[in-house]
């Protein structure tokens, strides 16, 4: 729930995510599930030369199962908040 | 918690690293250890065999990110930091 | 328990999947349920190559589970129509490994 909490929070800002097959898709974050599966909009392919393949997509939804890494906006964490969040999950609260 | 390092291994010639470079960089982790990472540095190794001369080719990437989210299901070590000096 | 994010608005809209063996499957979506199963007419591959240019196979009418999904794009119609497929170059997509 953590960081399905955290990732709601984070809708509306600029990030990256960088997919298990290597793609990495900019985007603004549109809405994000409890699968933390996650809808990007004005989308870019970070690489368009190499990975051309969603040139004409600018709206995605992507499976939170292919998801490696996200990269956050700088201003989109709050450490000492998510320090917090981590002991309660941590306890089970 | 004081720094994280994670691998994610994507196939047998793959190993990645990422690890917060500041022993004070706190994360967030939940119990699939989903978790956010502050100062990252990402080591990726990736490891060839020439076809000719079957010698390994062993090549490291590396590159800095200011907050990472990493997804737990790759994750398959979570170390503290070498104590050393 | 909150729901998950559907593809509701992107229904009887012509969309680009991206399977997790880095297919690209481009067609009209018609349903699709919590588990990002997916069905999809008039749909057809896109083939990557760096030999040729793009190969589009014809498929019809596709379902395709959602294991084995890694992007669903919506397409934009006029962005694509700008596409030159035949002349367009690439690796395919490497699959994903989890």
């Amino acid at each position: 729930m953590l960081f399905f909490s955290y990732f709601k929070e984070l809708v509306g800002k600029q990030v990256t995510v960088e997919l298990k097959n290597d793609l990495a898709i900019t985007g603004k974050l549109h809405s994000v599930d409890q699968y933390l599966n996650i809808k990007l909009e004005n989308t870019r392919v970070v690489d368009e030369e190499k990975y051309p393949h969603m040139m004409s997509v600018r709206n995605c939804f992507i499976r939170g199962s292919v998801v490696r890494y996200v990269q956050l906006p700088p201003d989109g964490v709050d450490i000492e908040i998510l320090h917090d969040a981590t002991r309660r999950e941590a306890r089970g609260g | 918690m004081d720094m994280i390092a994670s691998c994610n291994p994507t196939d047998l010639a793959r190993l990645g690293q990422v690890r917060p470079r500041h022993e004070s960089t706190k994360g967030a982790y939940d119990q699939h250890l989903n978790m956010i990472l502050g100062d990252v540095e990402e080591i990726v190794t990736t490891v060839e065999i020439d076809d000719e001369t079957y010698e390994e080719i062993v090549r490291t990437t590396r590159r800095t990110v200011p907050f990472l989210f990493v997804r737990g299901d790759g994750v398959i070590l979570v170390s503290p930091p070498l104590r050393t000096a | 328990m909150s729901s998950s994010i559907g593809l509701e608005s992107l229904v009887d809209q012509t969309i680009s999947v991206i399977t997790n063996d880095g297919r690209n499957i481009v067609g009209v979506l018609k349903g699709f349920d919590q588990a990002t199963n997916i069905i999809l007419d008039e749909s057809h591959e896109r083939v990557y190559s760096t030999k040729e240019g793009v190969q589009q196979l014809v498929l019809g009418l596709y379902i395709i589970r959602g294991d084995n999904i890694s992007v669903v794009g919506e397409l934009d119609e006029e962005l694509d129509s700008n596409l030159n497929l035949s002349e367009l170059r690439a690796h395919p997509l490497k699959p994903v490994i989890h």
